[in-house]
């Protein structure tokens, strides 16, 4: 198999990106548990905005469900071939 | 109308029959020069009520200028001027005309105080758009024209329904808050046609089915307007409606959900048009003074940030003549400039920290928890992750990064990159000082959207999204597909119904229809007009003939005495005297 040009660069390149991104995630779950407590409490109109991670569990959550139902709403309903009205 | 109150709006309507008539440089420079005047006229604009025209016993308001119209006035102006900058380079000349037309009607909706000039903008609104359509001048566009025209058209109708029933209710068409009409045939009605233009589902499948097809340049001034003058008739008549806080949670989900399946750029963010609109939606269902105040900020930001990201998308269109994204890739290599700009726009839809989505989302978020809708503050902030998603991970790997599609697509022209970076500019500066914005809201309320838990647990958010989409990227693949919507039932759905209605409706027509039609109407009609044809040919023409032939006689008896003989009318004179003579002696006698 022959590899593509600057193979290896781009995978080292990748490598890289990836760590720096968990590295970032991190940062900033450990910064929303921390940051606000230490400053000025939790301030959240909910119980559940106060709930540790609260912001980076949500997200999570949100992006998983809206990409997995969607996928299957349009599976099931809704995608048809590009030429559907066209015909 | 007053001379020292200028309305811009018309300003930009009759200024724009100018530009055919100019060339060249000269074309370009009135073309800045027109919304540059518009755009200072509504800078120096003090409230009050200005341009009353007195109409079929109404005040007609051309210009109620507040609180509220000012800010619209205000980001409909700038924008009006962004479009132009973006379009510059454009030789057809009646795209100008026409943007500058629409832009015009979008602020004459803006100042209307009263229904009537109301109508009058909101319809010259629909017919000056739908020409950005067929403008671009392809098949698939002109058909998507008359689809977007035909549901505006019926919306109007909608709005002028609404506006005869108010007028002959209560006399007065003066526009103001409607809550005093909640649920009346007037009330519903005009908040109908103001949904259709808002594209509240399931009345907003025209805006996915027509801006996708709209001109590179055209499409950019098609986010701004249409919707956002509706949002702007919502706040001013229907703030307060419970009924569109659910209606606006719906659709910010409805749009992201239709994202994740499109596969086309432009209509990918055309969804995205309906999600942010969802939340000014639902802001003026909220009704609080946060609510509104976020309303208006939400559409204030917004039109700046989902023009920025056409604009960009459009410069892609542009310079590849592509639209698919299953088709793009690799593009950052030689578009960096177009792909910088683009990702403002992107952060500031995904309302991250210090871009502008940031500080005037978080608004009617905020008002949500305040007024304790916690489902509508869950729907609201899945969206917001569901917008980052699309906006600013899904569009941008594929169309800039993602597998390298061999595109070597240049920048855009310089006027397109200004008109961005503008934009772009404009996006941070509101996020970073979001004071500029609040101090032109309707509402003074005060409103800190930088704690350190909103950015906090902001950028949390916002990175959990990343990681969830790098972590499912392989299910993200566009496809080369396309997604139903409501426009279904206009396209497909009166095909199949006119199938299925039509062997009843045939059998209705032949059987009773025309029964009915031939014994009440062609058996009695085909008898009157008898009868009228045997009278005419009786008395009427035998009278006239009668009257020619006694004419006829008469004349050939005159006949034999005009005979032009002399000695003939000297004998008859000389007979008349005689007789003459006779009759006198035997009278006397």
């Amino acid at each position: 198999m022959k590899l593509p040009k600057n193979f290896f660069r781009n995978q080292f390149r990748l490598a890289h990106l990836k760590f720096w991104f968990y590295i970032g995630l991190v940062f900033v779950a450990v910064g929303e548990i921390i940051l606000p407590r230490l400053f000025h409490g939790a301030h959240g109109h909910f119980w559940f905005e106060n709930l540790p991670g609260w912001g980076a569990i949500y997200g999570l959550f949100s992006c998983m469900v809206i990409i997995v139902v969607s996928k299957l709403i349009g599976k099931v309903f809704l995608l048809r071939r590009e030429e559907y009205y066209d015909s | 109308m007053t001379l020292e109150w200028v309305h811009p709006g018309l300003l930009l309507i009759f200024g724009a029959w100018a530009l055919p008539v100019l060339k060249g440089r000269l074309r370009r420079h009135a073309l800045l020069f027109l919304p540059a005047v518009a755009l200072i006229a509504c800078f120096r604009m003090t409230p009050g009520i200005y341009g009353q025209v007195h109409f079929l016993g109404q005040d007609l308001v051309f210009g109620r200028v507040d609180q509220l119209s000012l800010v619209f006035s205000y980001i409909f102006s700038i924008m009006t001027l962004l479009g132009i900058i973006y379009a510059l380079h454009v030789k057809q000349v009646a795209q100008h005309v026409t943007a500058l037309t629409y832009a015009g009607s979008a602020l004459g909706v803006t100042f209307a105080g009263d229904l009537l000039s109301l109508l009058l903008f909101w319809e010259l609104m629909a017919i000056s758009s739908v020409l950005l359509l067929w403008l671009r001048r392809k098949p698939n566009a002109v058909k998507a024209g008359f689809r977007y025209l035909l549901i505006h058209l019926f919306g109007g109708l909608l709005l002028l329904a609404g506006i005869v029933v108010q007028w002959s209710q209560t006399g007065s068409i003066v526009f103001e808050d409607m809550e005093a009409f909640s649920w009346g045939p007037a009330w519903t009605l005009i908040l109908l046609a103001f949904l259709i233009n808002a594209a509240v589902p399931p009345l907003g499948a025209w805006l996915p089915d027509a801006y996708p097809e709209a001109t590179v340049t055209g499409a950019v001034f098609m986010t701004a307007f249409t919707t956002k003058s509706s949002v702007y008739a919502l706040i001013r008549g229907f703030a307060g409606t419970e009924l569109l806080i659910w209606a606006g949670a719906i659709m910010a989900i409805y749009g992201v959900v239709y994202a994740v399946l499109e596969n086309d750029a432009r209509r990918l963010l055309a969804y995205h048009i309906i999600s942010q609109v969802g939340y000014m939606v639902c802001g003026v269902g909220i009704g609080s003074s946060l609510a509104l105040n976020g309303a208006t900020a939400h559409a204030f930001a917004h039109i700046l940030y989902k023009a920025l990201l056409f604009m960009g998308a459009g410069a892609v269109l542009e310079m590849t003549h592509l639209r698919k994204l299953s088709d793009m890739g690799g593009l950052y290599r030689t578009m960096p400039i177009t792909l910088g700009l683009y990702m403002v726009g992107a952060f500031a839809i995904s309302a991250m920290p210090f871009f502008s989505g940031f500080v005037s989302k978080s608004m009617v978020v905020a008002a949500a928890a305040e007024a304790h809708l916690g489902w509508i503050f869950l729907m609201l902030t899945l969206a917001s992750a569901g917008t980052f998603l699309h906006t600013g991970l899904k569009l941008p790997y594929y169309m800039f990064f993602g597998k390298d599609s061999g595109l070597r697509a240049e920048e855009p022209p310089k006027n397109m990159i200004v008109a961005m970076g503008l934009a772009a500019l404009g996006c941070v500066l509101i996020g970073v000082f979001p004071e500029l914005l609040y101090q032109h809201l309707p509402h003074s309320v005060y409103y800190v959207p930088y704690t350190l838990q909103h950015i906090t647990s902001t950028l949390a958010m916002l990175g959990f999204t990343a990681l969830g989409f790098f972590l499912l990227l392989k299910h993200l693949n566009p496809e080369p597909k396309i997604s139903l919507d409501t426009d279904w039932f206009y396209r497909r759905g009166a095909e199949g119904a006119m199938k299925v209605i039509q062997g009843p409706l045939e059998r209705l027509e032949s059987r009773y229809v025309a029964e009915f039609y031939e014994c009440l109407i062609k058996t009695p009609i085909l008898g009157a007009a008898n009868f009228l044809r045997n009278f005419d040919t009786r008395v009427v023409d035998s009278t006239m003939l009668g009257v020619g032939r006694l004419a006829q006689i008469l004349s050939q008896a005159l006949r034999i005495t005009a005979s032009g003989n002399a000695q003939h009318y000297g004998l008859m004179m000389a007979v008349a005297v005689l007789a003459l003579c006779a009759l006198l002696v035997i009278r006397s006698s």
